[in-house]
C-alpha cells in the first residue's frame, strides 16, 4: 500500500473500480464544486479534477482536489506540465497532499493553442513521465533535485494513454514507460473504437503490463451527433467508429441513444480481461453519471477494507 | 567518458575563443542537418538522428496523445508529429528498442552549450545506458525506479 487511497485500496482488493470526472468552474465559485460532488457521491470511488483542460482557465486542480474532499468525494488531482515548471510541480504536490488529497494523475497537457490564451508561454519543463518518475521519487522521500525531505508524501501515481493515438507501438512502449516510471494505474482516452481497444489491451497483456499497473478504460457518454463529430474532426488522437455516428444520427432521442451507447460500451470493457476499472468522462454533463454507473450494473460501489497495520503493507507492495 | 575526452572539454572550455569556434562549427553541422534545438544535452542517437525538441511540447520520451491519424502534429496539423517521424524512421533502420530508452528531465543549464563537450566531459549520460532498461523490465519495479534515479547526472561544472 502506499497513499492508503480509496481507489489504491480498493484496486488491490481486486475490485472493479469507477472513477468519475469533474471540469473546475471557471470562476471563483466553490459552490459550484460541492454541488457537483453529489454527482458522484457514492456512484464513483475517485473523481478526476482536470487541470485546465483543453488550456482553457479554471479554478486550480489543487484547491478544486480539496473542495471535492469537502464534498465527501475522493478526488484523484490532475497534473499538467504546461503551466508549471518542476518547482511550482513538486510545491503543489506538497501542499496537495498535506491537505489530503492522495491521488495524482501526471498529464502532459493540451497545447495552449487549443485554449483562450493560446499567447501564453508554454511550460513543458518536465513531461509526464518524468513527471511520473518525479511524484514516484518523492514518494520515496527525495526531491527532484535528489535532496531528502523531511515529511515525504505518498501519492498514488496515475498517467494516462491513448490506445487510439498513432504510432500504435509507439504508445506500447511509452506505457511501459510510465510503469517503470512508476506509475500505479492508467486512465485510457474514450474508447469509441472497441476493435483498436481491444487490440492496445491484447499488446498490454502480451507484455505483461495489466498485471504491473491498473487498467482504467475511458468512457464519454455523449449528448448529440454534433459533440461526436466535434470529437472525431478536432480532438486530435480520437478515434471514433462509425456505427456510433450513425447510431446517433438516426435516434430519436440523442440524450437517451448517448446514454444507452455508454452503457454498453462499459459492459463491453468489463468484460475485457485486464481491464480494472471504468473511468467515465461526462464533459460537462456530470449529473449523469449516476445513472450510467447504475445501469452497467457497477451498484453498489464496494466499501474497501480499512487501512492494514503499517508493518504489514510491505508485502502486498511487493506482491503487484 | 574517457580521461582524454574530459581533459579535452576542460581544456577547450577553458579557452572561450576556441569554445566559441567549436560551438559555432557545432552548431553550422547540426542547425542545418538535424534542426538542432540547442538543448545542449543530444538524444539523436536515441531517436534514429531526429531531433525531439522540434516538438512544440519539447517530449524526450515519446508522443503526447495528440498524433492524428495521418501521423500530423495536433499543434500544426500540416505537420508531421516528430515522434511519428522518429518511429518510422528507427522502424527503418532498426532502431525501435533504442526507443524503451527514460530520458530525464532537461538540465535548463546545459541548454546553448556544445552538446559535445557536454559529452566529452560527462555532464550528459553516456550514450549506452539504454541497454539497462531493458534487464529490468523483469526486475520488481522498485529496482527498476530505483536505476532510473540512479541515471541522474551530475550537475554540470560551469
Amino acid at each position: 500500500m502506499i497513499s492508503g487511497s480509496r481507489l489504491e485500496r480498493l484496486l488491490r482488493e481486486g475490485k472493479f473500480v469507477v472513477c468519475g470526472e469533474m471540469s473546475p468552474p471557471q470562476g471563483a465559485d466553490k459552490a459550484s464544486i460541492l454541488k457537483k460532488c453529489e454527482y458522484f457521491r457514492g456512484f464513483v470511488d475517485a473523481v478526476n479534477l482536470t487541470d485546465n483542460q483543453t488550456a482553457i482557465v479554471r479554478m486550480s486542480s489543487v484547491m478544486s482536489s480539496v473542495f471535492a474532499l469537502e464534498g465527501g468525494v475522493e478526488p484523484i488531482m490532475q497534473m499538467t506540465c504546461r503551466d508549471r515548471n518542476r518547482l511550482a510541480q513538486q510545491s503543489d504536490i506538497l501542499g496537495a497532499y498535506a491537505a489530503g488529497v492522495r491521488n495524482i494523475l501526471c498529464l502532459t497537457g493540451d497545447y495552449q493553442s487549443f485554449g483562450n490564451h493560446p499567447d501564453a508561454k508554454a511550460v513543458f519543463d518536465l513531461d509526464s513521465i518524468q513527471l511520473i518518475n518525479m511524484v514516484s521519487g518523492m514518494n520515496s522521500g527525495r526531491f527532484l533535485s535528489g535532496e531528502e525531505m523531511k515529511s515525504p508524501p505518498a501519492m498514488f501515481i496515475g498517467g494516462a494513454a491513448n490506445p487510439f493515438g498513432e504510432p500504435f507501438e509507439m504508445r506500447i512502449i511509452r506505457l511501459g514507460k510510465k510503469i517503470r516510471a512508476g506509475a500505479h494505474f492508467i486512465q485510457t482516452q474514450p474508447v469509441f473504437d472497441l476493435p483498436r481497444f481491444q487490440k492496445w489491451m491484447s499488446a498490454v497483456r502480451d507484455e505483461g503490463y495489466d498485471k504491473q499497473v491498473y487498467i482504467l478504460a475511458g468512457v464519454m457518454p455523449v449528448r448529440s451527433v454534433k459533440a461526436l463529430l466535434y470529437m472525431k474532426e478536432e480532438v486530435p488522437g480520437v478515434r471514433i467508429a462509425d456505427e456510433y455516428i450513425k447510431r446517433m444520427e438516426s435516434a430519436q432521442d440523442p440524450k437517451e441513444e448517448g446514454v444507452a451507447m455508454c452503457v454498453e460500451i462499459m459492459k463491453q470493457l468489463m468484460e475485457i480481461p485486464g481491464v480494472s476499472g471504468i473511468h467515465i468522462m461526462p464533459v460537462m454533463w456530470e449529473s449523469i453519471t449516476p445513472r450510467l454507473v447504475e445501469e452497467a450494473g457497477l451498484l453498489p460501489r464496494p466499501e474497501p477494507a480499512p487501512l492494514e497495520d503499517p508493518a504489514k503493507t510491505e508485502v502486498s507492495e511487493s506482491a503487484l | 567518458m574517457s580521461k582524454l575526452s574530459e581533459r579535452i572539454a576542460a581544456f577547450t572550455e577553458r579557452h572561450p575563443t576556441l569554445y566559441k569556434c567549436f560551438l559555432l562549427a557545432e552548431n553550422a553541422f547540426k542547425k542545418p542537418v538535424f534542426r538542432c534545438q540547442d538543448c545542449g544535452q543530444c538524444v539523436l542517437s536515441y531517436n534514429a538522428f531526429t531531433c525531439c525538441m522540434r516538438c512544440p511540447k519539447q517530449l524526450r520520451n515519446g508522443p503526447c496523445g495528440g498524433t492524428r491519424e495521418d501521423g500530423h502534429c495536433e499543434v500544426y496539423p500540416d505537420r508531421h508529429c516528430i515522434w511519428w517521424l522518429i518511429y518510422e524512421r528507427s522502424k527503418k533502420l532498426g532502431r525501435v528498442s533504442k526507443l524503451q530508452k527514460y530520458h530525464i528531465p532537461v538540465d535548463r543549464r546545459l541548454e546553448h552549450t556544445s552538446a559535445w563537450m557536454n559529452m566529452f566531459a560527462g555532464r550528459i549520460l553516456p550514450l549506452d545506458l539504454g541497454s539497462k532498461f531493458d534487464e529490468a523490465k523483469e526486475a520488481k519495479k522498485d529496482e527498476a525506479v530505483a536505476a532510473i534515479r540512479k541515471q541522474n547526472p551530475k550537475p554540470p561544472i560551469k
